[in-house]
């Protein structure tokens, strides 16, 4: 009877470790390419980029800046990319809608892009589809690896440092002795390799 | 004040490293696009407290009520929290936004952080010239409460016709029974290379009473002792007034700043001074701000009557007097004219003074980022033209 009882413990525990284990491997964000005219865009069906401190400051109604970058390599974890593309996002909540809006501010701040009344997962999707790489850019005739970096910026950073005191290297110790991952929430998610001949022909990542 | 009573010249500065001001202006591009600007601004909190209730400075909660019944300019709050955070010593200050009482209106309430203890190390000001070498200054600052220790290291080469350097130290009391009453106690304690003197250390109580917000009454003693080089010492200790005047005007497109400042000092026998002497010194400035123009007037007048040591004398940079020879009076006067780009700004400036001699005249251009400046001027009507090169931080 207590081995019955003990091995359905273990069967149940073992079923349960293993849906765990299915469901963060089925849950882990993963980053798809794929081409679309003259560009290359990326898609991450599970990454929660509106989450934790930057959604909650959000729906504080305060403007949350997001930086994005893709770059392109031939190795994998390569230190210096082979060609890399950044954008820029800044993203606020409506608090009477309850909607998100998020704008693109290119190299020049006076030239944007603004979409509103968002959902979060539409929010995110409008980001990862406006950051895209030059399809003249990816290597021709080599495999290639995506790497996706997206961290939110931190406007402590920027407060403090330079202003009409001077400069104050007590607040630049604080920022540089600050650990990076609490300070700026941060996504990286990487795929590959691709071929361009690949992603011709429509097969994504 | 400084660059025109010391330099004659705006002062000018190396440029930020790019990647931070881009950050700056993307952070505030990003409080500019918020989608909440389409809303009116029905009240706003700090710390809890209504607006008009709030024991903060009368200006900044002016500058708070106006906001009420505006759009809700995100940007502006923002800065207006790194005002408060300033004015009132705070670790932090962050906003929310919260539904009004109808839809299109929103509650702004600021939530502070106050911190009892605070340390900080900064380089208030760093700068060279051509002319007079490099100066800078390294201080570090403890608070705690309204009590404010500050420690520094200098070496100064544009302020006196000699180069000083040493250390000074500060206590500062913000709150002496009342907000209005503040008292501070300065020590200062300088090397320098002369031919009558080579060391002098001041200690120097002062009182200052705030008779309303932009205008203060300050008043003190000096007691300065000069280490003259035959080895004997001589004191130059003074009696020290001042008179404060700054205010700042905000309009919907002009933005205005007035400061004006009167400080008298006066050796006397009384204080057992080897010195008898009076010191007179007047400083104005006006600067006014519309769109990407500024423009900048400062003047400033000074006389010293009996017989004063040399650093109470004036200077004006060798440009205004060649042979480097303080004077017992002076006037001059600087005019400056920017243009703003982004958050680069392009000056002309020219300057006019004179050390009761021949009057002189100079012009330049300056780049300026910032607290940081890169600056030519040129001297006009000099049988020798020699352009003199400015760069720093703070000049």
């Amino acid at each position: 009877m207590l081995r019955t009882k003990v091995t359905a413990a273990l069967a149940a525990f073992l079923a349960s470790a293993a849906a765990c284990a299915f469901a963060v491997v089925f849950n882990a964000p993963q980053l798809l390419v794929h081409l679309d005219g003259d560009y290359l865009h990326v898609a991450a069906p599970h990454l929660n980029f509106l989450s934790g401190k930057p959604l909650e400051r959000l729906k504080d109604g305060i403007s949350v800046a997001f930086l994005g970058q893709l770059t392109i390599s031939t190795v994998p974890n390569a230190v210096v990319a082979d060609a890399r593309s950044v954008a820029r996002f800044a993203l606020s909540y409506d608090i009477w809608e309850e909607r998100f809006a998020v704008t693109r501010i290119g190299e020049r701040l006076d030239t944007r892009r603004t979409v509103s009344h968002l959902s979060a997962q539409a929010t995110q999707n409008w980001c990862l589809d406006n950051l895209t790489i030059d399809k003249s850019l990816l290597p021709p005739d080599k495999p290639f690896y995506v790497q996706l970096d997206l961290r939110t910026e931190d406007p402590r950073d920027q407060l403090g440092i330079v202003g009409e005191p001077g400069l104050n290297l007590t607040r630049l110790i604080e920022i540089f002795s600050r650990p990076a991952k609490s300070a700026q929430p941060r996504w990286l998610l990487s795929n590959g390799p691709f071929r361009l001949a690949d992603l011709r022909r429509g097969i994504h990542g | 004040m400084l660059r025109c009573v010391v330099l004659g010249f705006p002062l000018l500065f190396l440029s930020l490293p790019p990647a931070l001001t881009a950050d700056q202006s993307f952070l505030r591009a990003a409080a500019e696009s918020n989608v909440n600007q389409q809303y009116t601004i029905e009240s706003i909190l700090i710390g809890g407290v209504q607006i008009q209730e709030a024991k903060i400075p009368p200006t900044l909660r002016s500058r708070f009520v106006a906001l009420v019944g505006e759009r809700c300019d995100v940007a502006r709050l923002q800065d207006l929290a790194a005002e408060l955070r300033r004015e009132l010593h705070l670790q932090a200050v962050s906003q929310r936004l919260l539904k009004g009482s109808q839809p299109g209106r929103v509650r702004v309430s600021f939530d502070v952080v106050q911190k009892d203890l605070s340390f900080n190390l900064s380089v208030p000001s760093i700068r060279y010239s051509s002319e007079q070498g490099a100066s800078g200054e390294l201080d570090a600052s403890a608070r705690a409460g309204r009590n404010t220790v500050n420690f520094g290291v200098l070496s100064i080469g544009d302020e006196l016709a000699e180069r000083f350097s040493g250390l000074k130290a500060a206590y500062q009391n913000s709150k002496l029974g009342t907000e209005r009453l503040r008292f501070r106690l300065q020590f200062e304690d300088y090397q320098t290379e002369r031919v009558d003197y080579h060391r002098r250390h001041n200690i120097a109580p002062q009182l200052t009473f705030v008779v309303a917000r932009p205008l203060s009454v300050s008043a003190g003693l000096s007691f300065e002792e000069m280490k003259l080089n035959n080895g004997t010492s001589a004191a130059a200790n003074a009696v020290t007034a001042e008179v404060h005047y700054g205010r700042d005007i905000e309009g919907d497109t002009i933005q205005q700043k007035f400061d004006g400042r009167y400080n008298l000092r006066a050796g006397t026998e009384a204080l057992n001074s080897d010195y008898g002497y009076t010191r007179h010194t007047f400083s104005f400035r006006y600067e006014v701000k519309a769109g990407r123009k500024t423009a900048t007037e400062e003047l400033t007048a000074g006389a010293v009557s009996g017989q004063a040591p040399s650093f109470e004398r004036f200077v004006l940079g060798s440009h205004f007097a060649p042979e480097n020879t303080p004077g017992t009076r002076m006037v001059h006067n600087s005019m400056t004219y920017g243009y703003q780009f982004g958050e680069r700004t392009g000056e002309a400036f020219y300057d006019t003074g004179t050390l009761g001699h021949t009057v002189r005249h100079s012009a330049g251009i300056a780049y300026r980022q910032g607290i940081f400046v890169v600056a030519m001027a040129f001297p006009i009507g000099e049988a020798r033209f020699t352009p003199i090169f400015m760069a720093g931080m703070n000049y």
